[in-house]
């Protein structure tokens, strides 16, 4: 981030000279970001190349080099932005249900997720699935990202009746089952109808801290109320 | 689903001919073209050697021969090229754990004893092995489509293992959703894969407790579920 009051006339840039500078660099960085995400999204990650982003960004050749290592650099940055938006997503979903029993909220992020993959459905494959195939960076990134969605399972602890006695491992084993569920959905070429396994992922997640019976029962709702 | 899935559930298992099961297809198991099945064998698992530690993408052909001292010409006579090989590879290598998987359960009486059995070889198995296991589980994405069908069928055998829980649980008045056994393999399936990914190497076996918690709740409830973690803590 530069600093935005910082004056810099950048010379010889003709009509962008007009706004800040910082401005500028920032808007080109997130245009480029964003074509990343649709190009990569719409023909693949192998198929994406440098020379696509900067086209469809409206960019120099030059300002991608300066700004980005790389293909490979310049998607780790859109992948991290579109994770960014999915756990806001989600956690808006999540907190404006505060008060309520916790599977109720998991069940309205959840919603919130597949709501938000499904009409993205192209933005979804390039994050979930795509993204494992890129490369050991991206597998770094991809799992981090996972870890950013335990926050929303810790309530689950208190609301179980094992409590402490939980293995370690459950909010991964939850998100990693929801997730692995939702990559197979999405690779079948399904992501535009990932809301019919809503159900599916409110038993996967719900299950490990409330037993399979109270899970079923929550799974059985959310399959009636659509 | 709902299919008895005890040790017949890992067919695949039984084709590589290691079951120790009377079985009259064992007869049938082609160990005829024993020179060049050895070569092969070696070739493939060079490749999956080559694949787990330097990634599917930084493999070639070349990388493959260096590791296995074999000569281009063999490695052509078996197969069209680094894709077909790394397939044919990812075959052997699932069999070989599944094979694993069956010894292990087989013989034992209740479903919890073979699974208890049969993830702890699989896990061991990962302990033993973490670049053939890596080249399994986290360098199939990279691979392409096929190879992607292909763990999709492997995960499909895995849930209809831990499926073999439903007979066992209906007895008891217990009938879980078709997606229970997905969700257990997919969840098992996550962590095995954030480790390998990790190069977490050797931190397997610490995971059995754990599984068989995972495996065994939607069956039978949170209270026999913790019994076998302890027990299999033990």
């Amino acid at each position: 981030m530069g600093s935005p009051s910082a004056p810099n006339p950048g010379p010889g840039s003709g009509v962008r000279s007009a706004l800040p500078q910082a401005y500028a660099v920032r808007s080109e960085r997130e245009r480029m970001l964003e074509a990343m995400v649709r190009v990569a999204a719409a023909k693949g990650y192998e198929a994406t190349t440098a020379a696509d982003v900067v086209e469809a960004a409206g960019v120099s050749r030059e300002t991608f080099e300066a700004t980005f290592v790389g293909k490979e650099g310049c998607f780790l940055e859109a992948y991290d932005a579109v994770i960014d938006v999915l756990v806001a997503h989600v956690s808006t979903a999540f907190e404006s249900t505060v008060g309520q029993p916790w599977p109720n909220r998991i069940i309205a992020a959840l919603r919130a997720l597949v709501d938000l993959l499904a009409s993205e459905h192209d933005i979804a494959r390039m994050a979930m699935v795509e993204v494992t195939a890129v490369g050991e960076d991206a597998r770094i990134r991809y799992r981090a990202a996972l870890g950013r969605f335990t926050y929303f399972l810790e309530e689950g602890r208190s609301a179980s009746a094992q409590g402490d006695e939980l293995p370690a491992d459950t909010a991964r084993f939850a998100i990693g089952g929801a997730t692995s569920m939702i990559f197979d959905e999405i690779r079948a070429g399904r992501g535009p109808e990932l809301r019919q396994v809503l159900p599916d992922l409110v038993f996967a997640v719900l299950m490990p801290y409330l037993g399979p019976e109270a899970a079923e029962d929550e799974m059985r709702r959310v399959a009636r109320e659509g | 689903m709902g299919k008895r899935a005890d040790t017949e559930a890992l067919a695949g298992a039984k084709r590589a001919g290691v079951s120790k099961a009377p079985d009259s297809r064992v007869a049938e198991a082609p160990e005829l073209k024993l020179v060049t099945s050895s070569k092969r064998q070696t070739i493939l698992e060079g490749m999956l050697e080559a694949v787990g530690a330097e990634g599917y993408e930084h493999t070639s052909v070349r990388t493959v021969l260096a590791r296995t001292g074999v000569y281009r010409q063999a490695f052509y006579d078996n197969f069209a090229d680094k894709d077909d090989c790394y397939l044919q590879a990812y075959d052997l290598g699932v069999e070989r754990i599944e094979a694993v998987l069956v010894e292990a359960a087989a013989g034992k009486d209740s479903w919890t004893e073979q699974l208890r059995a049969g993830l702890g070889a699989l896990l061991d198995f990962l302990d033993a092995e973490p670049d053939i296991s890596r080249a399994l589980v986290v360098e199939v994405h990279t691979a392409g489509g096929a190879a992607l069908v292909k763990r999709a069928a492997a995960l499909q055998r895995l849930t209809d293992f831990i499926d073999g829980a439903r007979a066992a649980a209906a007895e008891r008045g217990e009938s879980p959703p078709p997606i229970a056994p997905e969700g257990v393999t997919a969840g098992i399936q996550a962590l095995i894969h954030s480790r390998l990914a990790a190069k977490a190497d050797g931190s397997f076996h610490e995971l059995l407790p754990e599984f068989m918690y995972f495996a065994v709740l939607p069956y039978f409830g949170a209270e026999v579920a913790s019994t076998e973690m302890r027990a299999a803590t033990a």
